[in-house]
């Protein structure tokens, strides 16, 4: 007989672990495949969408950001532009799928048990992908800018992980509230859009900082998007996108907070979210 | 824990607390405009909640090898038990100890989407049920010849017949290899030949030395492939895991005295409550208040009710019929018929008429289910008993013997 023996009883109490997601490995990839094929799934421009959504985005606040700053040369500015807005769409296609994809994956959890962190992970490998595809907009920007390389880019890979990690955190912080109160799904998107001008997007934070009072500035970096994005813009153009190291390293820590906060939280709740669906 | 045991529980209860004053939900965009607005005034304000032990003090152990069914009427706690030991949502008081890999098929195709092939369902249901990659490519042959969807393995399964949905469905599930395997009702869907073959499948499950735990309604279904049985009743064990020929006595023995109880004295009734049945009286063609019906003559059910406003409209009405192994026979529906009532009045009766009533002599019992506009009004299980007289279905005076037959149709021979 084998020896495993399993207990379950009130008090079990779960936390992150590695071995149990290993163990769901296949469970992962084919969620995250699931939601990928169906996203784009009779239609007809099907995967082109993940590129038509961002260049749009680029193209609007590109022109709007380049009337506004009276900037010359545009090419170099969309690049810019191009660069925040895509971690900003990776952001919030994290935050927002994260925090739905508990309540939208509730027939799977309430009828087969598996560790339900299993489901925003997934989440988030869907989103990559799509941010992947969308990387393609931002090299053909770079080639026709005619921008040089920094030896910084391989650093540009850790804040897209950083990014990863702002809209998980957030995200599972939000996924757990919403499975008793659905009130959440409206106010992501609200969220979402007053967040995106309190980010350094369309513009630089060096452009808001100089603006606001200068009390208000370890508030303005207390957004954990501010560290990712301007981490990202230095890892590709090099220069003073990092306005201040301080605030720079506050912003990252508020993501790691933000991301410890909604794990924490996430488990606390975990084995009761049936009982709520 | 012994040496055989593999699943103990001890003690096992599931406490929820039920919202008393949940807001009512509304028709309108107004009433539920001025909801919103109530439940945010409310907002600080503690909602009264109720009590409410979905599963009270259950203990058992189950032995390796065994095939137990878990019998109770709705609401006994069969499905709260089923999900407390396949770890879906934790028990309020009490532990479970098992070892073994467990499987639960609370639901057949858990997590199928339509717009995916057969071929990508199968490794999303076969992970879902824990299995690896390796494991279900493996199985994949198997698993596609057991279902026979050979053809369709790369088409949707939203274009699938439901039969074939249901069969790919089952055939994942079927070969998972747990040490324990838990079923919930899966056998209820399908044709007949399948659900042999999955009874079947079961069966060898079992012979193969795993442990089964099985809930159905269909009683005949637990018979023949349970060797022990548990009955729940309200949260509780109401008759202790035995042979299962020893539970399904002490379930059906409850069943019979339960539908003596008058209909209107029943509060067992699920529903919102706007229309509820009060009483049926059997009525034979001469329209003569009658015990029970005979085989062959018309038999006319007259239902009283009671409804909370002078008139409702829109109501239909069924009775489900079932015989004494819990085996579905027929169901009587206006609304299938298409005979609907376009008023009901407070001071109406509703009469049901069965031309040459088809089922044999013998106990059945009825279930009864109103719904106003597709939402449920009243709902009573085994509402009351049916007894059947033998009779002279044909009018040849010849009867045919009961073990032949569980209803009886017309038919003509002649040679050609």
């Amino acid at each position: 007989m084998n020896k495993d023996k399993i207990i379950i009883d009130p008090n079990l109490s779960s936390f992150f672990s590695l071995k149990d997601v290993l163990k769901y490995k296949s469970l992962l990839t084919n969620l995250a495949k699931r939601d990928f094929l169906i996203r784009y799934k009779q239609a007809f421009a099907g995967i082109m969408w993940a590129l038509i959504k961002p260049l749009m985005s680029i193209l609007v606040f590109g022109y709007i950001s380049s009337k506004i700053n009276n900037i010359g040369n545009t090419a170099t500015n969309f690049v810019y532009v191009a660069s925040a807005m895509l971690l900003w769409q990776l952001f919030s296609s994290v935050f927002n799928d994260v925090s739905n994809s508990i309540i939208g994956n509730s027939n799977l959890f309430s009828k087969v048990y598996f560790p339900k962190i299993i489901i925003p992970l997934s989440t988030i490998l869907v989103c990559l992908v799509d941010f992947l595809i969308s990387l393609i907009i931002l090299i053909v920007l770079f080639i026709i800018a005619g921008q040089t390389i920094h030896w910084h880019i391989i650093l540009a890979p850790l804040f897209v992980l950083l990014t990863l990690i702002n809209g998980f955190g957030i995200g599972l912080i939000f996924a757990t509230i919403n499975v008793k109160y659905r009130d959440v799904k409206f106010i992501v998107p609200v969220i979402l859009q007053f967040g995106m001008y309190a980010t350094p997007v369309i513009f630089s934070t060096r452009y808001y900082l100089d603006r606001l009072p200068e009390w208000l500035h370890w508030l303005f970096c207390l957004n954990p998007m501010v560290g990712a994005i301007d981490g990202f813009k230095y890892a590709l153009f090099g220069g003073e996108a990092i306005y201040n190291v301080n605030y720079f390293i506050l912003s990252i820590c508020v993501s790691f907070l933000f991301l410890f906060i909604g794990v924490k939280y996430f488990y606390k709740f975990e084995r009761s979210f049936v009982d709520y669906i | 824990m012994s040496n055989n045991t593999i699943i103990k529980v001890e003690g096992l209860s599931k406490h929820y607390l039920l919202n008393k004053n949940a807001t009512q939900k509304s028709d309108t965009l107004y009433g539920n405009f001025i909801n919103g607005i109530k439940s945010i005034k409310n907002i600080t304000k503690k909602n009264e909640t109720e009590d409410f032990w979905a599963l009270k003090d259950v203990s058992f152990e189950i032995e390796k090898g065994d095939r137990v069914g878990i019998i109770g009427r709705n609401g006994a706690g069969k499905s709260t038990l089923l999900k407390i030991l396949s770890r879906i949502t934790p028990p309020t008081r009490g532990r479970i100890e098992y070892s073994g890999r467990m499987a639960s098929l609370l639901e057949v195709g858990t997590g199928f989407h339509g717009d995916l092939s057969g071929r990508e369902n199968i490794y999303l249901n076969g992970s879902i049920l824990g299995m690896s990659k390796h494991e279900i490519d493996r199985k994949f042959d198997e698993i596609v010849a057991f279902a026979e969807i050979e053809k369709f393995l790369d088409t949707p399964v939203k274009r699938y017949s439901s039969g074939m949905y249901v069969r790919l469905a089952f055939a994942v599930a079927a070969h998972l290899e747990p040490e324990i395997l838990i079923v919930d009702e899966v056998l209820a869907v399908g044709d007949s030949a399948f659900q042999k073959k999955c009874l079947g499948k079961m069966k060898d499950v079992s012979n193969s030395g795993r442990t089964i735990l099985f809930v159905s309604h269909q009683l005949a279904s637990v018979q023949s492939l349970c060797n022990k049985a548990i009955v729940l009743k309200k949260g509780m064990v109401d008759f202790p895991l035995s042979e299962t020929n020893l539970s399904l006595k002490h379930y059906l023995k409850e069943v019979a005295s339960l539908s003596k109880i008058i209909i209107a004295d029943r509060t067992d009734r699920e529903g919102q409550g706007n229309f509820r049945f009060k009483n049926v009286i059997l009525k034979d063609n001469e329209n003569q208040i009658t015990n029970s019906g005979q085989t062959g003559k018309d038999l006319i059910f007259e239902i009283e009710y009671d409804i909370n406003s002078s008139s409702l409209n829109n109501v239909s009405v069924a009775i489900t019929i079932y015989n004494d192994e819990g085996r579905d026979m027929v169901t009587l529906a206006n609304h299938i018929v298409d005979q609907p009532f376009e008023t009901l009045k407070k001071e109406n009766t509703i009469q049901c008429r069965v031309n040459k009533f088809p089922l044999t002599k013998g106990s059945y019992i009825c279930n009864m289910i109103a719904y106003k506009d597709d939402v449920i009004q009243d709902y009573i299980q085994e509402a009351f008993n049916l007894e059947i007289e033998e009779g002279d279905f044909f009018g040849t005076g010849r009867i045919a013997p009961t073990a032949h037959h569980s209803f009886l149709i017309d038919n003509k021979w002649s040679i050609r």
